[in-house]
């Protein structure tokens, strides 16, 4: 699968509607190589999940990445999940589109949300929105 | 501070190519980085089936392996588990079809201690007796699948579909099927662990067990 001169990661891509959380590590999901989350980039708590921050973060961490010689990441996003939303936030397409920009090679990318076998009761709606 | 402690450890850490079990011809899964052989010991690596064998058609297959030994600078896996993915899984259900799924324990030959999870899916809505006498075939031939097969042979079946499309063979007559997947195979027990448990293990009476009564 993989030449020697190429070497592959996992990009964990955490995101929901509060904030984006992204780490990368090897492909054994053991030892951590970079990470980020929306702070890094926003000073506003109110815009740790926008996709402008997550761009950011993953231009970032594409350096730290390529420093560490690694060239190809598969992903794997995740919203919230649980009892709460099942699908990734607005930083989730932006982190991976932004990866790809920055030259790094972009193999699997798979949705890792946890979704319970009926758990527990989700949380009531919120009034006004 | 960060920088300078990454570039730190990167000076200490050495990689390790991950191989793939002899069963899947030793092929390069990927590499890990650690300071410390003992390290990379249990960690698990996951591809697709696609990626082993490339062919970009069989990417809905997930294998996850456990690497059990370590050399100077690679590092020996065994077979943890095999899974659909969950998009795939997700793909072939459809509304007013029925989805019959089953889980199975079973001890292959050489008491290697595997579960396995068929999944069959019908054209149109089953009744209860159909999908309880389809669970009842698929549950048969795994378990006949495992008394007859070593646990290579008996993964190796998995993987490639020939256990699915017997239970597709035979459960068809019972109720159109569109579709049967093995959706996922996990390693349960080693023949050590089995036999340690069966070492162990007291025999109870009935009369002992007690009951709410």
């Amino acid at each position: 699968m993989s030449q020697d001169d190429e070497k592959w990661g996992i990009a964990h891509v955490h995101a929901s509607f509060n904030n984006t959380v992204m780490t990368v590590t090897d492909l054994t999901g053991a030892e951590t190589i970079a990470k980020s989350s929306g702070g890094t980039a926003v000073k506003q708590n109110r815009d740790e999940a926008s996709p402008y921050a997550a761009m950011q973060m993953a231009e970032s961490v594409a350096e730290e990445i390529k420093a560490a010689g690694i060239t190809g990441l598969h992903v794997r996003v995740r919203g919230p999940g649980g009892n709460l939303q099942k699908s990734p936030g607005p930083g989730a397409q932006a982190t991976i589109r932004a990866l790809a920009r920055s030259g790094i090679e972009i193999g699997r990318i798979e949705d890792v949300t946890p979704i319970p076998h009926d758990g527990s009761r989700a949380p009531k709606g919120k009034g006004g929105y | 501070m960060s920088e300078r402690s990454v570039s730190r450890t990167k000076q200490e850490k050495r990689w390790y190519t991950v191989l793939a079990p002899e069963q899947f011809d030793r092929e390069e899964l990927g590499e890990t980085p650690a300071d410390e052989p003992e390290q990379v010991l249990d960690r698990t690596i996951e591809t697709t089936l696609g990626d082993l064998t490339n062919n970009a058609s069989e990417n809905n297959t997930k294998l996850t392996f456990k690497i059990t030994d370590v050399g100077s600078d690679s590092a020996y896996t065994e077979f943890k588990e095999h899974s659909l993915t969950r998009d795939y899984l997700r793909s072939l259900v459809r509304r007013g079809a029925s989805k019959i799924e089953a889980y199975v324990t079973v001890l292959t030959t050489d008491d290697y201690r595997v579960q396995v999870q068929p999944v069959a899916f019908t054209t149109k809505k089953a009744d209860a007796s159909q999908e309880k006498a389809i669970r009842e075939t698929m549950v048969e031939m795994v378990e006949s699948a495992a008394e007859e097969r070593t646990f290579e042979e008996l993964i190796d079946g998995i993987v490639e579909g020939r256990l699915s499309s017997a239970i597709y063979g035979e459960a068809k007559t019972i109720y159109p099927l569109r579709r049967v997947e093995i959706q996922k195979a996990t390693l349960e027990a080693h023949p050590e662990e089995v036999a340690e448990e069966e070492a162990t293990s007291v025999d109870v009476d009935e009369e002992d067990v007690a009951t709410d009564d």
